[in-house]
């Protein structure tokens, strides 16, 4: 694995849309978090805020950071796409192999982009809210409802997994982009929708929406009863897409021509 | 052992047959040529052996033992294209190969240096030419001195002293004492170089083995004279002398057996005709190639 991680670095060392694309999938998420806080914090919309909690206040502040993030979390899936349609457009794939990795050496190299990208946005989101906490709330730090981070982190996780899986199948960064916007930000939230009309709450669980639904809107969410499962199925549907997701990955990359 | 031995290789593109049943075995020590026209099934070959590609049926070993990723650390292969990452230097695409094969790299220098690339270690991949891209990608097979090499048309986009050049080192490691497995549809490459053949059309194996063996190639003579009338005749009266047929400013002369040309020399020179020009000839691998192609396809 050592050896991995090492000739992935070396790949993107000096790669400076690599860095110019994770800076922007670190800072965009801070600025809008540091954004909304500084909004909801000033003038009459804080007295409206008051009334239903105090969203950048701990506890509730967690929430409040991984409802934020998760809006932003294509920008790491865009990352991960680009590194891994650029080893199929430079053919990279096939030279890594022919070098002396095993096929599935190649796939945990990009499962290691998965876990490290995922890991910065849960170390990101969970510093954003500890600053922004301290910052604009009026209570001391606490991890109580910590677990939305981890939440959000569980689905940047599957959005990184679908992503990987799109860019595996497609090959090409240009079209894999697109197809995973489309489905990131309409086709999984509208087949969704149209589960939850016919067929009440099992839309919910498709996979983004499963993450969302771990996250309710702070605020307002609270007050919208709709039906839901418990967590725990949500948590485990976003489990077993990330292992199908996965497992799709490793089948294409074992079997197919490169 | 051998180094690669194939059995049964097949392998199909929807209605194209690239391979059907190849089986050879490549000796240690050989430079084995693998010959055929474009889209003869060479690269589909070399790219089952190397794992990017996966055969419908047969299976092949390398050093005794099914293929496996240790064994391709230490061969050095160059297939179909050079692949590197563009937005990298040469030098930096190079460190990349180095971490793969598990080597250091204190061998980048070494194989930038012989194959000209030295002075260019650290522009970009995308500016270089595609001959510097050819030869960024043999430096990338030298590196780590493996003692299997294989390599896909070496020579492409190469100009005619990079060309050159590139046979010196393929001579070079023969001699060393490295096996090379070498796919080229250029017939003079692989005919100053090879010890063993495979030659290939669409796909089947026409034949392999030793080049000696597989290939008859009766060796003839080339002479002239100042009268190359009366020397064809003369010729015809030399004992074992098949036929001698005047081409251009030279006569032709093929034979029973090995001809002896000092015996020719004095042959000619009793009988008055003495000679401006003798040399002894091997028909070209080339002729010998498209007369076996040939022969199948009719």
């Amino acid at each position: 694995m050592k050896n991995i991680i090492w000739t992935e670095w070396l790949k993107v060392r000096t790669y400076r849309t690599f860095w110019v694309m994770l800076l922007l999938a670190v800072i965009i998420p801070v600025a809008a978090n540091f954004f909304m806080a500084n909004l909801f914090s000033n003038g009459d919309l804080k007295k409206a805020t008051q009334l239903m909690g105090q969203p950048f206040s701990f506890p509730d502040i967690w929430l409040s950071v991984a409802s934020i993030s998760s809006y932003t979390s294509g920008l790491f899936a865009i990352l991960l796409i680009i590194l891994t349609t650029n080893e199929y457009t430079f053919r990279t794939n096939r030279q890594n192999i022919i070098d002396g990795w095993d096929r599935r050496e190649f796939v945990y190299a990009k499962l290691f982009w998965l876990v490290a990208l995922s890991v910065l946005a849960l170390v990101v989101s969970t510093l954003t809210g500890i600053i922004v906490g301290l910052s604009y709330g009026d209570t001391s730090v606490s991890f109580e409802d910590y677990r939305y981070i981890v939440y959000y982190f569980l689905q940047v996780l599957v959005a990184l997994a679908i992503a990987l899986l799109i860019a595996v199948l497609l090959k090409r960064a240009g079209i894999a982009i697109v197809i995973f916007l489309a489905y990131s930000m309409m086709i999984d939230n509208v087949v969704s929708a149209l589960l939850t009309r016919r067929f009440g709450r099992i839309g919910g669980l498709l996979p983004l929406q499963a993450g969302d639904e771990l996250l309710p809107v702070p605020l307002f969410g609270k007050m919208i009863s709709k039906e839901v499962y418990e967590p725990y199925v949500y948590f485990i549907a976003v489990l077993a897409y990330i292992c199908l997701a996965v497992y799709v990955v490793f089948r294409k990359m074992m079997k197919s021509d490169l | 052992m051998s180094i690669l031995s194939l059995q049964g290789i097949s392998k199909r593109y929807g209605a194209v047959q690239a391979l059907s049943g190849v089986t050879f075995d490549v000796p240690p020590g050989s430079v084995f040529g693998i010959l055929g026209p474009n889209g003869s099934g060479k690269t589909t070959l070399l790219g089952i052996v190397t794992d990017v590609l996966k055969a419908d049926s047969g299976s092949f070993q390398l050093f005794g033992k099914p293929g496996n990723a240790m064994q391709r650390r230490s061969i050095g292969t160059l297939l179909e294209t050079p692949n590197f990452y563009h937005y990298l230097s040469g030098w930096k695409n190079l460190e990349i190969s180095a971490s793969i094969k598990r080597r250091g790299a204190d061998d980048i220098e070494r194989v930038l240096k012989v194959c000209g690339l030295y002075a260019r270690r650290d522009a970009a991949f995308k500016t270089y030419s595609l001959g510097m891209k050819q030869r960024l990608a043999l430096a990338a097979v030298l590196l780590g001195d493996p003692d299997v090499l294989i390599l896909d048309e070496p020579t492409n986009g190469l100009d005619p002293s990079g060309i050159a050049e590139v046979r010196g080192i393929i001579h070079d490691l023969a001699r060393s004492g490295k096996t090379i497995i070498l796919a080229s549809h250029l017939l003079d490459e692989v005919e100053k170089v090879c010890t063993h053949v495979a030659i290939l059309q669409r796909g089947q194996l026409l034949l392999s083995g030793a080049v000696t063996e597989v290939i008859q190639r009766n060796d003839f003579v080339e002479l002239s004279a100042a009268d190359n009338q009366a020397l064809s005749a003369l010729m015809l009266r030399y004992p074992g002398c098949n036929s001698a047929v005047i081409s251009g400013s030279s006569v032709i002369a093929t034979f029973d057996s090995y001809p002896d040309t000092a015996a020719i020399n004095g042959w000619c020179a009793n009988n008055g005709i003495w000679l401006s020009q003798l040399q002894l000839r091997k028909k070209s691998l080339e002729k010998a190639f498209l007369e076996l192609t040939h022969t199948s396809n009719s």
